[in-house]
This record gives structure tokens, C-alpha cells and sequence, in this order.
């Protein structure tokens, strides 16, 4: 059976952890270069008012990332 | 690697979205800066002259932010495509790469990939005054050993440093700078990248391997490819199972490995992360409830500063330019050149200039809203309610610029990543009202509900405006549902700290955006008008003539002189080319409440929208009146201008006697004007945007058909 890993949209707002891997290959490219790296801690700071996006902290730098990007980063159990 | 042309050397300013390029690139080249736009494709450049203290000068490019040579949007596209083919117009000399020091790990993908192009290169760490209020040390010596370029730390916004940029790029620029050769990449490409590199290199001229790799990554869609070109490195990428996204990514991974502990080495942050100014601040402004809430406020506020600045200045431009064509006109002997002066070209000029203070006054706005950082958490919150109806959470900058002008917020698209968000975003834009709607509204609103309160008029006012965002969100739904895309789809957006705008920035922002409303909108509503004015002056033969003489042989002995012009003026415009379609149109637009009047009207319309009113004038025998109403307009409430002209289209009647403006006509007009595609400075830029007539043709059809449908809609509803 597949495990279930956790994804950005699964964090409790404020709560951060670290980031494992990417699902998608060409989110990866994009967040990679914008230095969303494996390993590194992401913070959610809350969601969009209206929902399907988020506003993600890395290494003290904000973000803005819809729901599929975000749900394309698997993070650390 | 010097160039033996002869000509200036190219520098290019490349770095991160974000990183103060623009900033820089306006502290060294000033007001002496071109927006112009890459051949072929839509992104637009700016070049500016830059001078070194010797007094040589060199052409200085602004290439698009992005973070990686592997690029993801149109804009990032360009950056990528100038750097890889040294025939490219834009190739540079030599590079200044532009970092923010405060953050300075996220900003050495792409200068690393740079490196490994071997392109002569300098680093400026911009935002040097930020990271010394924050305690952030570069040792920048070190830096410049470990990458072998020059090492700057500046700062794009008090100045600081910018001479010795200029030495340094100049040195660099003569052989002096200690630039590393591409013999050590700083990179070493792993097994496969190596093989397709190898295999790029032997078959299609490239200089470093890096460069031959990310021809073979991007050989797809970089444009100057031959294509065989093209056929080879496919087919190298095929052989050699080559995964392009996957590799991608790795590279990313192994540069950031690389970099990071040198990064450590020469950077000292002060360690603890407080809670900053900025996170206090959004907790409000990206606030569930009131981050929106804020939101619709600010634009409120945008909008009524756009109101009553267009009514205050609006004024001034126009008795200004009323003057002056009186002037020109009695210093000028009476022929047909004076008259095209003072009533083709001239109140056509004016017809630009009275919306540069609103064009400006909105850019300004917006831009100060940009710089300090806001604008991107707007995007943030709106990116769902724009990807609904088939846009981009960008998108919202671009329609609330269409509040002022759609030429400039057309031009502003440019940043869509997604071809599809990107054209409904172009499509749907000019649905919003325009400066060039507000006179119309004007007398429109008092013509259809004459006897209602100023409140009930000022509501039907604001209703226009929601009646616009209404229409445009409705065909970017429907557009969504037709077209079809594979083009990838981002939001991923950095929002930036906020910070106290800086005017320089503002101002050469503000400034650009009215001369591209100038250049882009101007020269064809000038045209236009010209025009509009020979067929308004011009008839079959001896037509014109047969009026004024019928006019002047029936004419009364109390006429005054000015109401006898008034009436040889309508009478002429009422014989010549332009009445005769006004007439001929006349049963197209019979159904929506229209006689030949208004067809005339709706005519001239199409160099710009507010022409209707002096149309109308003309055609009511109201022109000398005309003038004198529209000085007076800037001292009189809103609603209660132009009143001869109201009252004189409230007494008109079709022949069988019924009156031509009722309430259902009033409003069949205004849905008409808020509906209908009567702009071709707007067209124009459309096709320029989208590369291709298809586009604006299409939406000439489709708005002034919604146009055409709803007027009908609300005149048969409304007069029964
Ligand atoms: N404190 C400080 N702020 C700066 C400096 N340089 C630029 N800024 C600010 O940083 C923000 C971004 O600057 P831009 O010049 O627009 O950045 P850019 O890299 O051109 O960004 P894009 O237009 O998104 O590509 C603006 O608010 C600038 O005022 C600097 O040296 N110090």
C-alpha cells in the first residue's frame, strides 16, 4: 500500500514542517527555482480569503502558491 | 570575445523578479530609457543609454526577471532565448547581474547558470541600505574570489555605490575584471548532461556545454533554431532518453548544494527571524474578511480619485484647448484647412489630451500600489475568483487599469504566463469602463432619467461601472468554456516585503504608461479624426453646398449670426458622407430606439467614445453653443451639464411625431456605450499583443453584437 504523505494544504495554519519531495515535475522546476528546496522548512501562514491558494513563508521569504501547487509538495511525517 | 562592430557595447541587467532591477536599471540610465519590444514576439525590453565616467557609453538592456534559465512563462522565455543565441539583437557583451542581498541564496540560481553560459558577468548586491539596517554582513571579497567576477554591493535606492558599479562594469568591459573562463563550470554536468551536451556541441555551434545543454533541453520552442537544427537535437534527446524535467530539477537541486555553503561563508545574517513589520501587516491586509474588504475599499477610493480628478482637470484641458483652437481660428483665414485645424485635428487632440491627467492620476495609483507591495497580495486573493472565469489572479491589475484606459492595462497583460488566462484577460478588458465613457454617461443619464434624483443618478452612474465588470467577468466565462490550452498555469508568486514606494520608480513608471497611451491611443484617435472630419465635410457633389444654401435662403431676419452658423453647420454634416450612412444605418438601428442622428453619432464615436458628445452638438444646431457648454462644464455639478444640448435632444421626435429619447432610448444608449467595441486605438494594441488580426477582429464582432443585443434587449423591454 501506497503511504500517504503530507501536503502543504494539510497544515494547520502557522504550523510548518519540512518539505521532502515534489509530485509534479514541472511545479518542481518552478518552485525549486524559487527556492522551495527538499528539505527546507515551509510555513503556512494562512489561506487565501477565498480559498485554493496560500500563502506559504520559506526560509523567510513569502509566498503566494494555488492549492495544486502547494498540494504538489509532499512534506516530512 | 570584443566585438569589432564598432558600435556601443550592450549590457544586460538580468536578475530575479523582485530583485531592484528596474530600480537600477532607472538610477543608471534616468529619463534616458526607450520601451520598445522584442521582434516577433510581445514581451516588451527597455534600453537605456548608460554613460561610464570616462565618458563612453554603453547600451543598457532590461531584460525580464526570472528565476531560472529553464523558464516557465513568455516573459522568462525572452531571457533565455537572448542569452542563447549570441546573433540575437539584444546579445549582450556583458552581464550585470542584479541580487538582493537580504535574501541573497534564492537569488544564485540563475547567477550560477550564467556563470556556466561564460558570458562576461558583474554582481551588483543591490539593497545594500535594507541589509545594514538588518545586520547583514557580505564579505564581498570573498564572494568575488569564489564566483570570479566582480563583486558590487549597491543600493538601487539611495544611490549608493552606482559609480563604482559604472568603473567596474567598465573595466570588466575592457578585459580587466577578473572574469573566470568557462574552463571550471561551476556546475560540472553529470553523465547524460554531459553526453547530450557533447552531442549538441558536435552537431549544432554552441559555446560553452552549458549553453549546447540548454539548447537540448529548450530546443522545443526557442525560436531561432533551424529546423534541422531543431530535428538534431530532438533526436539526441530521443536517443539518449534524455528527461528533461527531471534533469532540470536536479540541476537546481546541485547548484543550490553548491552554493548554499558559500553563501554561509561570506553572508552573516543575525540569526533570529522576528516578526516583521510586513507579517503584522498582512495579517490585516490578506485578512479573510478584511483583506477583501480592504481591498474593494482601496478601489473605491482609486476610482472616486479618478472621478473627480477627471472633473476638475478634465475641465482645464478642455477650456484650454477651446481657447487655443479659438485662437488659431480667428488668427487663421477661413478655408478648408483652417477648418480641418480647428475641427478635425485639434479637438482630436484634445480628445487625447483630456485623458492624460485621469491616465496618469490611475497609473499613479496603481503603481504606487505596486511598489509598495500590495498590488501581489491582491493577486493573491483574487487568484481564484479570476481562475473561475478563465483568468489569472494577474489579471486583476489589468482590469482595474482598464478603468482608466485599456491601451495601457492591455500592454500590462504582459506578465500572464498562460497564453489562454492571458487573452481573456486581453479580451474582456475594454468591457470595463473607460475615461473615455465617463462624458457620455454624463449626458446620457440625465437624457434617460431627466426628472430623478441626482442621487438616483449618481447610483445608475456607479451602476455602469458594475454593469462593465458584470459584462467582462460574463465573456471571460464564456471565452473559458470555448478555447483550449496546454500552456502551463502559475500562480507561484513572491510577495514582496513592503516598502515605502520609491518615487523615482513611480514617476518613470507613470510616465511610460502615458506615452504608451500617447503613442498607442493617440496617433489613431489623431487619424481618426481626420477622418471623421472629411467625411463630415465632404458629399456628393454639390450636396454640401445645396444645404447652406437652402439654410441661408430660408433663414430668418431675427436669426443672430451664431444660430445661423449652427444651422448651416447641421444642415452640412446632415448632407455629407457621414449623415448619409448616419441615415442609411438608420434602419440597423431603428430597433434599438435610434434615429439617423444618433447613427451619426455612433459613427464618430469610433475615434473615441466621448466624440458623441460633440457630435450631437453639431447635429442639434448647438455647435457654438457646444463650446460654451463644455467650458462651463467644470463649474457645474455633474449631472447638470451640457443642459441646451439635453433639453434639445429631449424635444426631438421621430417623423410620426414620437420623441426620439424616452427612458427606454436613454438607457438602450447607455448599454450600448458600455457594451460596444468603439475604441481602435484598443483594436490596434490588441493586434499587436496577440500578433495577429483574428483577435481584435473577433472582438470588434462579439462586443459591439453583445452591444447590439442587449440595446435591443433593454429598448424592447423598456418601451412597452
Ligand atoms: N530598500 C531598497 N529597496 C529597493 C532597492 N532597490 C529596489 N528596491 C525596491 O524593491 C522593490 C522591487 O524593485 P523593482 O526595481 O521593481 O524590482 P524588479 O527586479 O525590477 O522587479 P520586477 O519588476 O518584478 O522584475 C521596489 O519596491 C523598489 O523600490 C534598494 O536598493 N533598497
Amino acid at each position: 500500500m501506497q503511504r500517504r504523505y503530507r501536503t502543504v494544504p494539510d497544515l494547520k495554519q502557522n504550523e510548518s514542517a519540512l518539505t521532502l519531495a515534489f509530485t509534479d515535475p514541472t511545479l518542481a522546476g518552478k518552485l525549486t527555482a524559487m527556492g522551495v528546496l527538499p528539505g527546507v522548512r515551509i510555513e503556512l501562514v494562512r489561506p487565501a480569503p477565498f480559498g485554493e491558494a496560500y500563502y506559504v513563508k520559506v526560509d523567510g521569504v513569502r509566498l503566494a502558491l494555488r492549492e495544486e501547487e502547494a498540494a504538489s509538495i509532499l512534506l516530512e511525517a | 570575445m570584443k566585438e569589432a562592430r564598432g558600435k556601443v557595447p550592450k549590457i544586460a541587467l538580468i536578475g530575479n523578479p523582485n530583485s531592484g532591477k528596474s530600480t537600477v536599471f532607472n538610477q543608471l540610465t534616468g529619463l534616458r530609457q526607450k520601451t520598445g519590444n522584442f521582434p516577433g514576439v510581445t514581451v516588451e525590453v527597455k534600453e537605456g543609454r548608460l554613460r561610464f565616467p570616462s565618458g563612453a557609453e554603453a547600451l543598457l538592456i532590461d531584460l525580464p526577471g526570472t528565476y531560472s534559465l529553464h523558464p516557465t512563462s513568455s516573459d522568462e522565455k525572452i531571457v533565455t532565448t537572448v542569452l542563447t543565441n549570441p546573433k540575437d539583437d539584444f546579445y549582450p557583451d556583458a552581464l550585470v547581474y542584479v541580487a538582493d542581498v537580504t535574501h541573497l541564496e534564492k537569488h544564485l540560481l540563475l547567477f550560477t547558470q550564467l556563470l556556466d553560459l561564460g558570458l562576461p558577468m558583474l554582481m551588483a548586491l543591490n539593497m545594500a541600505d535594507t541589509a545594514a539596517e538588518a545586520g547583514i554582513k557580505v564579505n564581498t571579497g570573498k564572494l568575488a574570489e569564489r564566483f570570479g567576477v566582480p563583486v558590487v554591493s549597491i543600493s538601487g535606492r539611495t544611490g549608493e555605490n552606482i559609480q563604482k558599479l559604472l568603473l567596474d562594469l567598465e573595466k570588466l568591459l575592457n578585459g580587466d575584471g577578473h572574469h573566470r573562463r568557462s574552463t571550471s563550470a561551476f556546475y560540472p554536468l553529470r553523465e547524460v548532461e554531459k553526453q547530450v551536451a557533447d552531442a549538441a556541441q558536435l552537431n549544432v555551434a554552441t559555446g560553452s556545454p552549458y549553453h549546447a545543454l540548454l539548447l537540448a533541453h529548450h530546443h522545443a520552442w526557442l525560436p531561432f533554431l533551424q529546423k534541422q537544427e531543431r530535428e538534431t537535437l530532438a533526436a539526441i534527446v530521443q536517443t539518449k532518453d534524455f528527461q528533461s524535467l527531471r534533469v532540470q530539477v536536479d540541476e537546481t537541486l546541485d547548484r543550490f548544494d553548491r552554493f548554499t555553503p558559500i553563501v554561509r561563508q561570506t553572508v552573516s545574517q543575525p540569526s533570529v527571524e522576528p516578526t516583521t513589520f510586513t507579517d503584522r501587516i498582512d495579517t490585516i491586509l490578506t485578512h479573510r474578511w478584511f483583506g477583501p474588504l480592504i481591498f474593494f475599499g482601496v478601489m473605491l477610493l482609486v476610482f472616486m480619485a479618478i472621478f473627480f480628478g477627471y472633473d476638475i482637470t478634465g475641465g482645464w484641458v478642455e477650456s484650454g484647448i477651446g481657447v487655443m483652437i479659438d485662437a488659431i481660428g480667428v488668427g487663421l483665414r477661413e478655408n478648408w484647412f483652417t477648418d480641418l485645424l480647428t475641427k478635425g485635428v485639434l479637438p482630436g487632440l484634445q480628445g487625447i489630451l483630456v485623458f492624460v491627467p485621469q491616465i496618469a492620476l490611475l497609473f499613479l495609483l496603481i503603481t504606487i500600489l505596486e511598489e509598495v507591495g500590495y498590488m501581489a497580495r491582491a493577486v493573491f486573493i483574487f487568484d481564484k475568483t479570476m481562475r473561475r472565469f478563465g483568468m489569472n489572479g494577474r489579471s486583476i491589475v489589468a482590469l482595474i487599469g482598464g478603468g482608466a484606459c485599456a491601451v495601457p492595462a492591455i500592454m500590462g497583460t504582459r506578465t500572464i504566463s498562460n497564453w489562454k488566462e492571458r487573452l481573456i484577460t486581453v479580451m474582456v478588458t475594454p468591457f470595463i469602463s473607460c475615461s473615455a465613457r465617463i462624458p457620455v454617461y454624463l449626458v446620457l443619464i440625465p437624457v434617460a432619467l431627466p426628472h430623478s434624483s441626482w442621487w438616483t443618478k449618481s447610483l445608475v452612474f456607479g451602476g455602469m461601472y458594475f454593469f462593465g465588470l458584470l459584462a467582462a467577468l460574463g465573456a471571460a466565462y464564456t471565452f473559458k468554456k470555448l478555447l483550449r490550452t496546454s500552456d502551463p498555469s502559475y500562480l507561484a508568486l513572491e510577495l514582496p516585503v513592503y516598502r515605502m514606494p520609491h518615487w523615482k520608480n513611480v514617476w518613470l513608471t507613470v510616465w511610460e504608461k502615458v506615452k504608451a497611451f500617447i503613442s498607442g491611443a493617440g496617433k489613431i484617435i489623431l487619424y481618426i479624426s481626420v477622418v471623421l472630419w472629411i467625411l463630415g465635410n465632404t458629399g456628393p457633389s454639390g450636396a454640401l453646398e445645396n444645404a447652406e444654401a437652402q439654410v441661408k435662403a430660408t433663414a430668418t431676419a431675427e436669426m443672430s449670426q451664431d444660430s445661423l452658423d449652427d444651422l448651416v453647420a447641421a444642415k452640412r454634416l446632415e448632407a455629407s458622407f457621414a449623415g448619409m450612412v448616419g441615415k442609411s444605418i438608420e434602419p440597423l438601428i431603428a430597433p434599438l430606439g435610434y434615429d439617423w442622428k444618433i447613427g451619426i453619432a455612433l459613427l464618430s464615436s469610433f475615434a473615441a467614445r466621448e466624440v458623441f458628445n460633440g457630435t450631437m452638438y453639431t447635429i442639434y444646431s448647438l455647435e457654438s453653443v457646444g463650446r460654451v457648454e463644455e467650458e462651463e462644464a467644470a463649474n457645474q455639478r455633474p449631472f447638470e451639464r451640457y443642459s441646451r444640448l439635453r433639453r434639445q435632444m429631449r424635444d426631438d421626435t421621430f417623423r410620426d411625431g414620437r420623441p426620439v429619447y424616452t427612458l427606454a432610448t436613454g438607457i438602450s444608449l447607455l448599454v450600448f456605450y458600455a457594451l460596444a467595441m468603439q475604441c481602435m486605438s484598443t483594436l490596434a494594441v490588441v493586434r499587436r499583443e496577440t500578433g495577429s488580426w483574428k483577435w481584435p477582429l473577433f472582438q470588434f464582432f462579439f462586443m459591439s453584437g453583445l452591444a447590439y443585443l442587449c440595446a435591443w434587449v433593454a429598448f424592447t423591454v423598456l418601451s412597452r
